[in-house]
């Protein structure tokens, strides 16, 4: 299972996320957002474990919670950004 | 002391509310400003006031926005909605809450409904003040008489011209029934400290979509840009919440969620009809009909003040004058005069209507 970034600017969304994901048996921890992922500065992120990410991507955006950007860990131990 | 200033505070709140404010004192950092256990406790805490409020009033947590006071919302949803000098409607019986922001911006105000506890009036009059009108702002229960106006049917008709609304929920926050989705409002303020039992200092303003700030400052997000965030509740909530605040208002909200607001609303009329019997039967001239909410405004046969002044050496709380809302007073004539207001909550019950009624005898009856 693969370990996936999801961020947010506001905290209320990344609080929301945080508990719909929690109430559907996925695997969560909230965090501050790693400053290179945030160019904006500040924000919240999600750190979950998931084999698919496309379905929490549709959960999130399904409920209205307004995402910036997912990161998946690559073969190499990095993290990238991911388009879904 | 016998608190009938409901309308005023709730001075007496369910014992977690106390609780919650020194736990938070004790346990919270700044909410949404960092990683760490204080912080994270922090922004739980905003977090679940939110969520309860979203509960409670039918929307999401993030279109609640935190204020200091209904005050506060007010002039926010206002700031957002009204342009300076375009022509807003508001009811015949609303705080000064809600006119004064309007005067300041120059704003022609058309009053619509001068008679007290008739809907027939309030509808036929709003429904033809609202042609041509800019925006609408109009109190869900009078401050002052407890007049519950028909917001849900005033919503209605906002929404089929298209103009934009404002509720002002000061009064009803807690007591009435309140659906963001149903009314479709842009913008619904109450606060933290009357009907929803949490301690002052404390608001909400539910917003559908929109707003525009009033103070700019730090959100604790989008640090980089100089402009205030586009995402609710962010753009709206610049600098540290009042987190122990918050603390106490989740509490209250969390008990109105368990005990139910219709619940709350039969206790309160009951006491309120007795109050009304036995106000009248002690000679006091009594504004009191249908659709009223557990607020009473009477007059005796002496100065308002001064009757409010001889109840409070008895040890009875009630509050005189005109209540900030010097329209409520003239569209019930009495702008003069004033009244005085009895308003019960939370920690009313029959023996301290019962005590009030016996002093409230004592005084000379109107004529």
């Amino acid at each position: 299972m693969g370990f996936y970034f999801v961020t947010f600017r506001s905290v209320t969304f990344a609080q929301r996320a945080d508990r719909l994901l929690s109430q559907r048996g996925i695997r969560v921890n909230l965090m501050r957002t790693p400053r290179w992922m945030e160019e904006q500065g500040c924000g919240y992120a999600l750190k979950l474990w998931t084999d698919d990410i496309s379905r929490v991507v549709y959960l999130l955006r399904e409920s209205k919670i307004q995402l910036r950007k997912v990161y998946a860990q690559r073969e190499d131990g990095e993290m990238e950004e991911v388009k879904l | 002391m016998i608190y009938l200033d409901n309308g005023a505070t709730s001075f007496h709140k369910p014992s977690a509310v106390y609780q919650a404010v020194q736990d938070a004192l004790h346990s919270c950092a700044n909410p949404g400003r960092g990683g760490y256990a204080a912080a994270r406790k922090a922004a739980d805490v905003v977090y679940g006031c939110r969520e309860q409020a979203g509960k409670l009033f039918g929307c999401l947590p993030e279109q609640v926005v935190l204020t200091t006071s209904c005050t506060h919302g007010l002039n926010l949803a206002i700031r957002s909605l009204v342009k300076p000098g375009s022509t807003v409607v508001v009811s015949g019986f609303e705080h000064n809450a809600v006119t004064r922001p309007l005067h300041a911006l120059g704003t022609k105000i058309r009053i619509a409904g001068r008679k007290l506890f008739d809907w027939e009036d309030t509808l036929n009059d709003f429904e033809s003040q609202l042609d041509g009108a800019d925006a609408a702002v109009f109190t869900q229960t009078s401050n002052v008489f407890g007049y519950i106006l028909p917001v849900e049917q005033m919503a209605a008709m906002c929404r089929e011209q298209g103009i934009p609304f404002v509720i002002d929920a000061a009064q009803s926050a807690g007591t009435l029934p309140i659906s963001m989705e149903t009314l479709g409002a842009d913008f619904i303020a109450m606060p933290g400290h009357k009907g929803l039992l949490g301690p002052q200092g404390t608001g909400l303003l539910l917003c559908k979509d929109r707003g525009e700030p009033l103070l700019y400052g730090g959100t604790g997000s989008y640090s980089r840009q100089q402009t205030m965030p586009p995402e609710l509740p962010d753009r709206l909530e610049a600098g540290t919440l009042n987190v122990p605040g918050y603390a106490g208002l989740t509490e209250g909200l969390r008990y109105l969620n368990k005990t139910g607001v219709e619940t709350i609303f039969r206790r309160e009329h009951q006491l309120l009809r007795r109050c009304v019997r036995g106000l009248q039967k002690a000679g006091m001239r009594v504004y009191a009909g249908d659709h009223q909410a557990a607020t009473v405004s009477f007059l005796p046969g002496m100065d308002c003040e001064e009757a409010a002044e001889e109840l409070a050496r008895q040890g009875i709380a009630v509050r005189a004058g005109l209540h900030c809302a010097p329209c409520a007073h003239e569209s019930a004539g009495t702008l003069e005069t004033g009244t005085v207001r009895v308003s019960i909550g939370y920690g009313t019950f029959e023996k301290q209507i019962a005590a009030f009624l016996q002093s409230a005898s004592k005084l000379p009856r109107f004529s």
